[in-house]
């Protein structure tokens, strides 16, 4: 089966996006950042890179985090409210290559933009603390954000398979819930625990092996933010994780395409 | 000559047999049925007409042959595969009703998204692309946005993304409609050419001019059903296009109930 198409989708999805002008969103996190920085810098008390650090992060995986909430909201809904998909199921097109395509084409599209985003908030913690080590620092930081790409490739997967079946507005508040519940999934275990009857146990249990365990992440990201690497098996399992999660959800997203008409 | 030219007349190219779909309402999943056991062969090389009123069902025909929809009742061939199979896809061109364009693509863009999509190398799609565009007369908008294309152009590019993969059957819904006399001009010239090539061409129309200049064989379609099939030489044999609405009347009147 050939990857040519795939690749034509996902170049054709990534260059939609970018007209969009979806990439100006990196001077609104650049404006706030470097804003941030040179108050925290005339106020300097110690804390100012940590601070910077931790809204930068938070910066980054937000503004990723609502891109990939809303164009993937749109991925295939866009297609087949535009009718532009009659184009391609007409021609020797798989589902999955389809959805793949899409797929890809917003994560390239989100990997552009964290990429730069992570690169200037190195650039300022650099500016504000030029004592530490650059390239030491730089390592921390870019394993820190490749985490917040982990954590938006299962975003952009659950928006696109919610986008095969739901108007933007459901799949949008489906993926913001599904990215909420994701950060509470320890929270769900704890409270399983908790829970005296079997059966409720049983569901609250089930509930946390179905949701996406965002909050390890969170937890792992932040760890590596200030240099303290939490064990690379442990990264290579949520990195191994993660993307197994997202598989799924395209498998599935390509399987209910698969089922459709287009009438 | 192409390779197009190079036909069995008699080879089958385009079938349907007892093809039936059906509609189902938003809300009362009711049942209608929109297409009635049509019966329907298409050989190679020919240029087949689908006339019939609106709502006749002529759209749903073109989806089912693609694969698009999926018949409830019957079934549906293409160069011998399941409508739908990819290997048919492959040699298979389309251009429907309202070109539904990416707007943020020029066309030329276009071109070569959808040469990929037929798996087609670099440079095969950047000639074919090219002499396509000249073909169409296009080559001057090529590297426009299609967001600014006119009616007729966006019809124009259509015709030139269904040919990019030199396909050996061409399905055209409405290709005329909409455009201006000029532009219905310069299609049916285009339409000319490629039967000329002996492509097989099924197309819709409610244009019956267009239909009777184009056509080598008509079938009635009304109220879902096939009820008048026939060669363009038994119809009219000066190709005079009132004797073609005269039949196209004769056929749809007995099956449109009264008021």
């Amino acid at each position: 089966m050939s990857l040519r198409p795939v690749t034509a989708i996902a170049l054709n999805t990534l260059r939609e996006i970018l007209r969009d002008k979806v990439v100006y969103t990196f001077f609104v996190f650049a404006l706030v950042i470097s804003l941030f920085g040179l108050i925290l810098g005339s106020l300097s008390v110690g804390q100012d890179v940590r601070m910077i650090l931790d809204l930068g992060l938070f910066g980054i995986n937000t503004i990723g985090g609502i891109i990939a909430v809303f164009a993937g909201a749109n991925l295939v809904y866009k297609e087949l409210e535009k009718k532009t998909c009659y184009l391609i199921f007409t021609k020797p097109v798989s589902a999955w290559q389809f959805i793949a395509g899409k797929y890809l084409g917003l994560s390239a599209c989100l990997l552009i933009l964290v990429a730069a985003m992570g690169i200037f908030l190195g650039l300022i913690v650099y500016f504000v603390d030029p004592s530490q080590a650059f390239f030491e620092r730089a390592k921390w930081i870019s394993v820190s954000v490749l985490m917040v790409y982990l954590e938006l490739l299962v975003i952009i997967a659950a928006a696109e398979f919610f986008s095969t079946f739901a108007s933007p507005i459901m799949s949008v508040i489906f993926t913001v819930s599904f990215w909420m519940i994701g950060h509470c999934s320890a929270s769900l275990q704890e409270f399983s625990r908790l829970l005296t009857n079997p059966l409720l146990k049983q569901l609250s249990n089930l509930l946390y092996w179905l949701l996406p365990d965002l909050q390890s992440l969170t937890r792992a990201r932040y760890l590596i933010m200030y240099g303290q690497l939490p064990g690379s098996e442990f990264c290579l399992y949520l990195s191994a994780y993660i993307i197994a999660y997202a598989i799924i959800l395209l498998v599935l997203a390509a399987l209910v395409n698969e089922k459709r008409e287009l009438p | 000559m192409t390779e197009a030219t190079a036909v069995d007349s008699s080879t089958v190219v385009i079938e349907a047999r007892n093809l039936c779909k059906d509609r189902v309402s938003n809300f009362l999943r009711k049942h209608y049925r929109v297409l009635d056991g049509l019966n329907l062969q298409v050989t190679e090389g020919t240029t087949f007409g689908l006339v019939g009123p609106n709502g006749a069902g002529k759209t749903t025909t073109i989806k089912l042959l693609l694969g698009l929809l999926r018949p409830d009742d019957g079934t549906a061939q293409v160069l011998g595969k399941v409508a739908g199979d990819s290997l048919a896809l492959q040699q298979i061109g389309y251009l429907p009703e309202t070109p539904y364009f990416y707007s943020h693509l020029t066309g030329r863009e276009f071109l070569d998204f959808s040469g990929n999509l037929f798996g087609l190398d670099s440079s095969t799609i950047k000639s074919r692309s090219q002499k396509l565009l000249e073909r169409v007369s296009l080559q001057k908008a090529a590297d426009e946005r299609t967001g600014k294309y006119s009616k007729g152009m966006l019809q124009r590019l259509g015709i030139a993304q269904a040919l990019i993969n030199e396909p050996k059957i061409l399905f055209l819904d409405e290709p005329m409609s909409g455009l201006d006399p000029l532009g219905r001009m310069d299609m049916r010239k285009i339409l000319l050419e490629l039967k000329a090539e002996g492509r097989t061409i099924f197309f819709n129309s409610h244009l019956l001019p267009d239909v009777a200049l184009l056509c080598d064989r008509v079938g009635v379609l009304c109220n879902g059903k096939l009820v008048a099939e026939s060669s363009m030489a038994d119809i009219t044999s000066t190709g005079n296009v009132q004797e073609l609405e005269e039949y196209f009347l004769q056929h749809t009147r007995s099956e449109v109930p009264s008021p």
